[in-house]
């Protein structure tokens, strides 16, 4: 509907799992890197003169 | 038709003067044609208002919510469902309810006929062999029922309702050999852009009233998170991005307890088709948890409780 | 700037990934520096309108975890 499957990541970590929660991170920013900028769901801001 | 209205008032006066109930909500004929209005009757001596037809789009589970009285309800297919979901969800009580079910011929989409003629209707009827003949300034037009019913309606598997406790009729025949999601497989099978470019185009026209919300009988929270301003999670202005986070937001609201009753696009003054957003829901609830909302009073609803045989694919 | 680097709203469990995440910089493990944490107090608190927000206002990515 306009998001990306990449855009949105879940995941369950235990409060234990560092090494997961690196592995994870590592993960979700490759992933958006690869689908690049988001561009379709971003509000403009308005400007102001 | 007649002998439902009938049966409806004789119930209805008796519930009243019998003093079982403080009130009986049903339709009573609109100002227009095609239009009934929901109709709360609190004397014996103006059950007469009270009528049946094709036109009785409008879910009455809508008005039940955090009621104290007792009421009796008029009740198709699928405001029983939604009676049942309020139930679940504590909005009323089973005791406070007195459901006179109507087994339900199917609703008609007053927009479909509107584009079939031209000119103003002034009249709809419908006839026993099931045709509709609609009137106007200089024409008379008869149409087969099955050519203008609302989509959902077209589609609807539950037309008997669920609960009640007495029948207006005989439980009439439900459909069975239908394809109830066709549309939204087309929909699942395009690609992420063509699903943007045709989820973009479906409310290009929508204008923000909210009338989908207000119609719909699961939209009862106190502030609206539309209408919440600190934080403001969506801008109230022509926005494309606010307009579609309306959109979805309204919808996911939605899943796991909708009952695709239609009311939502029966009210949207531009005919937006929203039941697109919710159907989808609708059908991921159906294969993912075997779930259909307001079936039954003792099972609690998939996103209220946990099983651990759940689907989890998309968690890492 | 030279090259576009991602902003990743990550919505963390208090309880479980925020401890994670807690660990792995008491462990002084690396990891890349486009998440951007928001404690939550517990994943239940997560809602679809807090993954919209953050798009629109501009982040790039989601992560919700628990």
């Amino acid at each position: 509907m306009g998001i990306e499957p990449g855009r949105l990541h879940f995941s369950w970590i235990s409060s234990a799992e560092s090494t997961k929660f690196v592995k994870v991170a590592t993960e979700v920013t490759q992933a958006v890197k690869e689908l690049g900028p988001n561009r379709h769901f971003v509000k403009e801001k308005v400007k102001v003169a | 038709m007649q002998e439902y209205t009938d049966k409806i008032r004789q119930i209805a006066r008796r519930l009243l003067e019998e003093g079982t109930v403080d009130m009986v909500i049903g339709f009573r004929k609109g100002s227009m044609p095609i239009m009934n209005e929901p109709c709360m009757v609190r004397r014996p001596q103006d059950v007469d208002q009270l009528v049946w037809d094709s036109n009785c789009g409008i879910n009455l589970a809508n008005y039940l919510t955090d009621r104290k009285e007792k009421i009796g309800v008029v009740a198709k297919g699928c405001d029983s469902r939604n009676i049942v979901t309020h139930i679940i969800e504590n909005k009323i009580d089973r005791d406070q309810l007195h459901i006179i079910g109507v087994p339900c011929g199917a609703m008609i989409d007053k927009r479909k006929i509107a584009s079939l003629v031209e000119g103003e209707i002034t009249d709809v009827t419908e006839t026993e062999a099931g045709k509709v003949i609609v009137k106007g300034e200089g024409f008379e037009k008869s149409f087969d029922k099955a050519e203008v019913l609302q989509e959902n309606c077209a589609i609807c598997i539950h037309r008997n309702p669920v609960v009640h406790d007495e029948m207006v009729a005989e439980p009439v025949e439900e459909q069975t050999d239908v394809d109830r999601y066709a549309d939204i497989r087309e929909i699942e099978a395009m690609s992420d852009a063509e699903r943007k470019a045709f989820f973009d185009d479906l409310y290009k026209e929508c204008i923000r009233c909210y009338a989908c919300r207000n119609a719909c009988p699961l939209c009862y929270c106190p502030t609206c998170f539309v209408d919440e301003s600190r934080p403001q999670w969506v801008g109230k202005g022509q926005n494309e991005n606010d307009i579609r986070t309306f959109h979805f937001l309204r919808a996911y609201h939605c899943a796991g307890r909708c009952t695709d009753c239609g009311a939502c696009e029966r009210a949207c003054p531009v005919g937006i088709k929203v039941r697109m957003l919710t159907k989808k829901l609708e059908k991921d609830c159906k294969e993912l948890f075997d779930w259909e909302a307001g079936i039954s009073l003792e099972n609690r609803p998939p996103l209220d409780a946990y099983r651990p045989n759940d689907p989890d694919e998309f968690i890492k | 700037m030279s090259e576009w680097e991602p902003k990743i709203v990550s919505f963390l469990c208090n309880w479980c990934s925020y401890g994670a995440a807690d660990l792995a910089g008491v462990g002084r493990m690396e990891y890349p520096a486009n998440i951007r944490v928001i404690r939550i107090p517990c994943t239940g608190r997560m809602s679809p309108k807090f993954a919209l927000a953050a798009l629109r206002e501009g982040a790039d990515g989601v992560w919700v975890s628990g």
